[in-house]
């Protein structure tokens, strides 16, 4: 193996592995809140490093540039339903603090 | 390997799939439904069909995913008139069951032992100079069997009729402005741009690679259906008449070139090789245009459908 | 085994599976879903066979047709949608009646 290629499967098995901890988050944690809190860190961390992963890998500045704006993209996206839904759920549930004291 | 990645990923489409339909409240079944889209728009892309695999999560997941999700709101509150259904017959289920399982195997078996038909692949490769284009996805769409592409133009325009005729008197309402949050509104203002440009950018992309009409339609459309939710229905405020031209455009331009054709003595879109590439693009532009605009008309008549039924509910007759 | 073979066999379970989901879901909103799960198999089973006639590339045929199918059905589906929401506004109903 080739020293981008190593770094290509370093890149991708850490990706993976934020992307389970983040669907981990999503199914065990107790409330919407914390379940966002987990999705889109966990989540946009995973997919920057695949991104990353993938940019070696093809090794073409043209080609890194678009795998760049995807990530940027996703992550604008990302951040701001986050932002969407909770501020939905807690128009209509008691707030963060006390939902999570319970 | 691969054949493990490709079995696995098989398996998921199938389970996310009996998974959906077996989900209990229907905002899990339309979750699972998403879900069950990507893992085929994942498929299509083991498969070699790039073109279908966007097109897959773009417009069957993602749009009508918002049709699905909108419809919600109709559909999520709890029941009030009870379950009156009763399970069916004994009986009928055991024969229900065997049939399909019968089904199944003459279906398995008739998908194992496909003859061989050989395929267009080698008429499409000998064409492909000929065509306009050098991706023969888009030579298939947009030359050698256009009428298809005309006709789907038309079922979109349809489907968009059909649905004004569902009812409701007030065909485009506007949202509440006040009511959209500011952040969503600036995100969506950076987004328009960004959505135009890289829709125009896939369908110039279709003449030489996967991307092309369909594609770059559904990302426009996309940029209408965000004006529509940021307070902006772009659609709604247009002209009678632009509304018109920009949803017929499309099937206009495509049956006044079969015209032209036909009437210089060839077949109906048969193109001149010359001129080929040309007017390709310039189809492909105006479908879009008009695909993009259906898609954003059939939204926005979707949103306002229940605002609309207030007004002229019947009571209910028990 | 080849590839193709996989998809084209998760296709014809796939079709069965929608077939299974119109018969047995009694909401609207599942037995439209249930037809578009039985049209992805369709659509599976198209696009696996034009893997298995690739040459150079995969044959374009089916994938222009699956593509122009997605939309249509895409169509198909938002006017039945529209249709059943419209039967839920004016009858409350969500699900078609049953014969005693």
């Amino acid at each position: 193996m080739t020293p981008a290629e190593i770094v290509t499967v370093m890149l991708l098995v850490a990706g993976c592995f934020f992307f389970l901890a983040g669907t981990l988050g999503l199914l065990r944690f107790p409330d919407l809140f914390c379940r966002l809190h987990a999705l889109t860190k966990a989540d946009n961390l995973g997919l920057g490093l695949i991104a990353l992963g993938m940019a070696v890998h093809i090794a073409s500045p043209w080609a890194a540039l678009k795998i760049l704006f995807i990530w940027l993209f996703t992550l604008m996206a990302s951040s701001t339903s986050c932002y969407l839904i909770a501020k939905f759920q807690r128009g209509r549930a008691p707030k963060p603090s006390e939902a999570s004291a319970e | 390997m691969s054949v493990w990645i490709d079995s696995l990923l098989a398996v998921l489409a199938v389970f996310l799939a009996v998974r959906c339909l077996l989900a209990p409240t229907l905002p899990q079944c339309v979750f699972l439904f998403f879900a069950f889209g990507l893992a085929l728009a994942l498929a299509w892309a083991r498969l070699g069909a790039v073109d279908v695999a966007i097109a897959e999560a773009a417009i069957a997941a993602g749009f009508l995913g918002v049709l699905l999700i909108d419809a919600l709101r109709d559909f999520a509150a709890p029941r009030t008139h009870g379950e009156t259904a009763q399970k069916p017959h004994f009986l009928t289920q055991v024969l229900l069951g065997a049939g399909l399982v019968v089904f199944l195997y003459v279906a398995l078996e008739a998908v194992w032992n496909v003859p061989d038909g050989g395929g267009l692949t080698a008429l499409a490769a000998d064409n492909l100079p000929r065509s306009g284009v050098d991706h023969p996805v888009t030579a298939v769409l947009l030359n050698y069997r256009s009428y298809d592409t005309w006709l789907e133009v038309g079922v979109v325009l349809m489907a968009l009729l059909a649905l004004f005729a569902t009812g409701g008197k007030e065909l485009f309402r506007r949202p509440v402005v006040g009511a959209v949050d500011p952040l969503l509104r600036q995100v969506i203002l950076f987004f328009t741009p960004v959505l135009f440009l890289v829709g125009a950018f896939l369908l110039y992309l279709g003449k030489t690679e996967p991307g092309g009409a369909f594609q770059a339609a559904v990302l426009w459309g996309a940029a209408g259906i965000l004006l529509h939710l940021g307070g902006w229905p772009v659609f709604a405020a247009m002209p009678r008449w632009t509304r018109q031209v920009l949803l017929t455009a499309g099937f206009g331009f495509f049956l006044l070139l079969g015209f032209i054709f036909m009437s210089g003595g060839s077949a109906l879109f048969e193109y001149p090789v010359a001129y080929a590439g040309v007017l390709i693009l310039i189809v492909e532009t105006l479908a879009a245009l008009s695909i993009a605009a259906a898609l954003t008309a059939i939204f926005a008549y979707f949103n306002g459908m229940k605002a609309a039924s207030v007004e002229n509910e019947i009571p209910d007759p028990s | 085994m080849e590839t193709y073979q996989i998809y084209s066999l998760a296709s014809a379970v796939l079709f069965v599976v929608g077939l299974a989901g119109i018969f047995a879901a009694r909401h609207f909103f599942k037995k439209i879903i249930a037809t578009k799960i039985m049209g992805g198999g369709v659509f599976l089973c198209f696009v696996s066979f034009a893997e298995r006639d690739a040459l150079a590339f995969a044959d374009p045929v089916p994938h222009a047709m699956v593509i122009t199918g997605i939309v249509v059905a895409v169509s198909a589906a938002a006017f039945a949608l529209a249709l059943s929401r419209r039967i839920q506004q004016l009858t409350g109903q969500e699900s078609f009646p049953v014969d005693e």
